[in-house]
């Protein structure tokens, strides 16, 4: 008996530290992304050593057109077993159609416990089932940071800037460039058929910076409707550094024309065209070959108004898993998702920020990475990036164009009530 | 005579001048293609193909050795190398040492960055570094206004055919598109000779009202049909794969193939048919042994249409045939992965762009003159 007991608790001290058993040999589990070249190599190898732990096979398939890709496969009964979310907006369209598979119990609880500002990710991957019941579908894995500027250190230093702790600051600092004949910014909204989303994530830093979270939340739902005075401020707030001509490489004009992926090599450039450049945390994948993070170029916080008193509020987004074809493998490979090697594996290659707590962040590619995630662990206020929260006819459309309008000389509460009106129009 | 030799003799101009400009207009930006795909990401960013071409004029920043490479020479250290690597045909004109001021000296100038830290750098790159305390840091940053020469690279091909993203996909999706084109290709070709046949040749009632409804299908768009389709395939058991794929190429091809071949084969002369049905050969032989040679041309150019459509083809094998499993992915599937996340990728897409147009082109020029010959057969008579 007592022999017996022993070996059970091997066993179990086994299972939990290996799990090296084998246990789910045979069983195949596919998984659908929006994730191609090089994450797609970065995902393969994070599933492999659950394939090494379990015995299961996992195969990764990427799409460019993933968001139309699984709704036919979802509608169609091929649906994929687990399926990585680009914008939580999607995930809950698919819940409410019933698409979706709950995660397994006590999911909540962990992410409540080992993710910073924990509550926030589980009500952001908690929608609504065919029956209007709550439930939680989506596990939050790999985060984006959005409220960064990227700048030259060194052309920093040519000039003698210090970089800025305030906006007031930032603005001082603005016309400071323009005083000793440069321009400080490259902005750049062309994303093919989704041009504008750069100008969205200005507006929603804005709204954070110039209102509280809560107004914030009462926009993302509408209940603060988007032709409202503090939205159109926000949408001014932008216009500061888009809507001036000194102020961009280019010229306003050419804000709306660049493309993003284009617009940040300004600050590479001989003479620099920018000095900074507001992105987000992945941008640093469309600098110049050979460009060094860290010494070449290198971020600091997008800082909020002194005046405003708001803290540090902090913009950002990220991709969720959800299981959209239950097996026991899916529910087993999204569990794995809560061990700190899987994150690490992604936090070794950069690109990579995570709001796990329990992670090493020695396996971080380098300081700025580190860094980075510092940002997202001490922010005092983490909001979603509003527009992936928004209805898609808003949040990816009349949002995006209504931005292309305004950077183009548009007055900014006839776009506000424009948006306005196409998300009633959806009502 | 003269007046009409003449106007004719002006109008061959105004054809030869079109001709010409088509042709100028469609190989232009072909051309700019295929010099892109020589081209690194950063040289397409930063200039256009054209200038490419030719030695150009180019503000670089170009950066020392560390000085971790410094040595001490009469109590000076010492930092020397080429800021162009090892050799270089650039030639540079005028140089800096901060982003402020990038063409303060000229080549053989000495700047001075304080502290009697001093740096000289000659025209074709070379450089000394000297500090009279050690070197530590970075190298120093150079700014320099410089001709370059033309540079091309063979790496994006060498990332699309050998070494990109997961190694053996490339060559995978190649058989994968040929297994989908081909029989896509001769299904169609086989069940549309026959009915197209039937449709000229047989008498039965009820023959006009389905050529009518035929050509009726020739308008129903294919994005119609995808999901009650796949549906439906998954339903009877065919599932996704290459079965449900060739059944869908066919099934889209069908209509326009039985409409090109029909109006072909109703214009044979009925003569030779008269004279075989009267020497006393089936329908099943005057189709082998008359009407398929002589529609020849016609099955061809549908051939060419109906390869160039699956071998370019994603929505259909997105839809029916690549599955969560990945192992089915086709060419054009596979490029757009090479594009990656944020498809900008542009040297990529130009590269693929001319992998994936070889084969078509062997296809084209092998097959190209029945083209215009089957395609004018069906419409004038």
């Amino acid at each position: 008996m007592k022999m017996k007991l022993y070996a059970s608790a091997a066993a179990i001290a086994l299972g939990t530290v290996a799990q090296a058993d084998g246990h789910l040999a045979g069983q195949q589990i596919t998984v659908a992304g929006p994730w191609l070249s090089p994450e797609a190599e970065i995902v393969a190898e994070i599933f492999s050593i659950f394939e090494e732990q379990t015995g299961a096979s996992v195969s990764y398939v990427g799409s460019d057109s993933f968001e139309q890709q699984i709704m036919i496969d979802a509608e169609s009964g091929s649906a994929p077993n687990v399926a990585v979310f680009p914008q939580p907006g999607l995930a809950a369209d698919m819940a409410r159609r019933g698409f979706l598979t709950p995660l397994a119990d006590g999911t909540a609880d962990w992410i409540r416990e080992n993710y910073a500002a924990g509550q926030s990710w589980v009500d952001l991957g908690t929608y609504a089932d065919q029956n209007g019941d709550d439930q939680l579908y989506g596990m939050f894995f790999r985060v984006d940071l959005k409220s960064l500027v990227w700048f030259s250190p060194e052309n920093f230093e040519d000039a003698g800037y210090e970089i800025p702790e305030t906006m007031e600051e930032l603005i001082a600092l603005s016309d400071q460039i323009v005083e000793d004949g440069g321009t400080p910014w490259c902005i750049g909204l062309g994303s093919g058929a989704a041009t504008g989303w750069p100008a969205t994530d200005w507006v929603e830093d804005m709204m954070l910076r110039t209102q509280p979270p809560e107004v914030y939340d009462a926009w993302v739902s509408n209940e603060l409707p988007f032709d409202s005075p503090e939205v159109i401020n926000a949408i001014e707030q932008f216009g500061i550094f888009a809507r001036n001509d000194d102020y961009v490489a280019g010229g306003s004009g050419a804000v709306a024309t660049t493309d993003f992926r284009d617009s940040p090599r300004g600050l590479f450039d001989s003479p620099p065209q920018c000095y900074m450049h507001r992105q987000a945390s992945f941008i640093p994948a469309f600098f110049p070959d050979g460009t060094e993070i860290g010494a070449d170029v290198d971020f600091f916080y997008f800082p909020a108004y002194e005046a405003e008193d708001l803290g540090a509020p902090v913009l950002g987004a990220g991709t969720l898993f959800a299981i959209t074809n239950p097996t026991d493998g899916a529910q087993e490979l999204i569990e794995f998702l809560r061990s700190p090697e899987a994150h690490e594996v992604w936090m070794s290659k950069g690109g990579f920020l995570t709001p796990h707590t329990g992670v090493n962040p020695d396996a971080f590619i380098d300081d700025t990475s580190r860094r980075l995630n510092d940002v997202l662990l001490n922010a005092t206020t983490f909001r979603f990036d509003a527009s992936d929260l928004m209805p898609g006819a808003v949040g990816a459309g009349s949002f995006w164009t209504g931005m292309v309008d305004y950077a183009g000389g548009a007055d900014a509460a006839a776009v506000a009530a424009q948006i306005q009106s196409s998300w009633d129009a959806i009502r | 005579m003269e007046n009409i030799a003449g106007r004719t003799s002006a109008l061959n101009w105004i054809v030869h001048i079109s001709v010409v400009a088509l042709v100028a207009l469609w190989l232009f930006p072909t051309i700019g293609l295929l010099v892109s795909s020589f081209r690194t990401a950063d040289q397409i960013s930063s200039n256009g193909w054209w200038q490419s071409l030719f030695p150009t004029e180019q503000n670089l920043t170009l950066r020392t050795a560390d000085p971790s490479n410094q040595t001490l020479v009469n109590g000076v250290y010492v930092v020397e190398g080429n800021l162009f690597g090892d050799t270089s045909d650039a030639d540079i004109s005028v140089w800096g040492v901060t982003s402020r001021a990038i063409d303060t000296y000229v080549p053989g100038d000495t700047a001075d960055l304080g502290d009697g830290v001093t740096i000289t750098v000659e025209a074709d790159g070379t450089y000394i570094w000297t500090s009279p305390e050690e070197l530590s840091g970075r190298g120093q940053r150079v700014f320099a206004t410089a001709t370059t020469p033309p540079e091309f690279t063979l790496d994006n091909y060498d990332t699309v055919l050998v070494s990109g993203g997961r190694t053996d996909s490339m060559t995978r999706a190649f058989f994968n598109t040929m297994t989908v084109t081909i029989p896509a290709t001769i299904i169609p070709i086989v069940i549309a000779a026959f009915a197209a046949y039937a449709l000229a040749w047989m008498d039965f009632p009820g023959r006009a009202l389905l050529i009518a409804a035929v050509v009726g299908l020739l308008v129903v768009p294919l994005q119609l049909a995808l999901i009650p389709l796949l549906r439906l395939h998954l339903e009877i058991g065919i599932g996704k794969g290459y079965l449900g794929t060739w059944l869908a190429h066919t099934g889209f091809g069908l209509p326009l193939a039985i409409y090109l071949l029909r109006n072909y084969m109703v214009g044979l002369p009925r003569d030779i048919i008269e004279n075989a049905r009267v020497d006393g050969a089936t329908d099943f032989q005057i189709f082998t042994k008359i009407i398929l040679p002589l529609s020849f041309p016609a099955l061809a150019s549908f051939a060419i249409f109906q390869f160039l459509w699956t071998w370019n083809d994603l929505l259909v094998a997105k839809v029916f045939l690549i599955d969560a499993t990945g192992q089915t992915t086709v060419m054009t599937a596979q490029i757009v992965e090479l594009l990656g996340t944020r498809g900008g990728n542009w040297e990529i897409l130009a590269t693929a762009a001319f992998v994936s147009i070889a084969v078509p082109l062997l296809v084209f020029f092998a097959m190209q003159r029945y083209l215009v010959r089957g395609l004018l057969a069906g419409s004038v008579k």
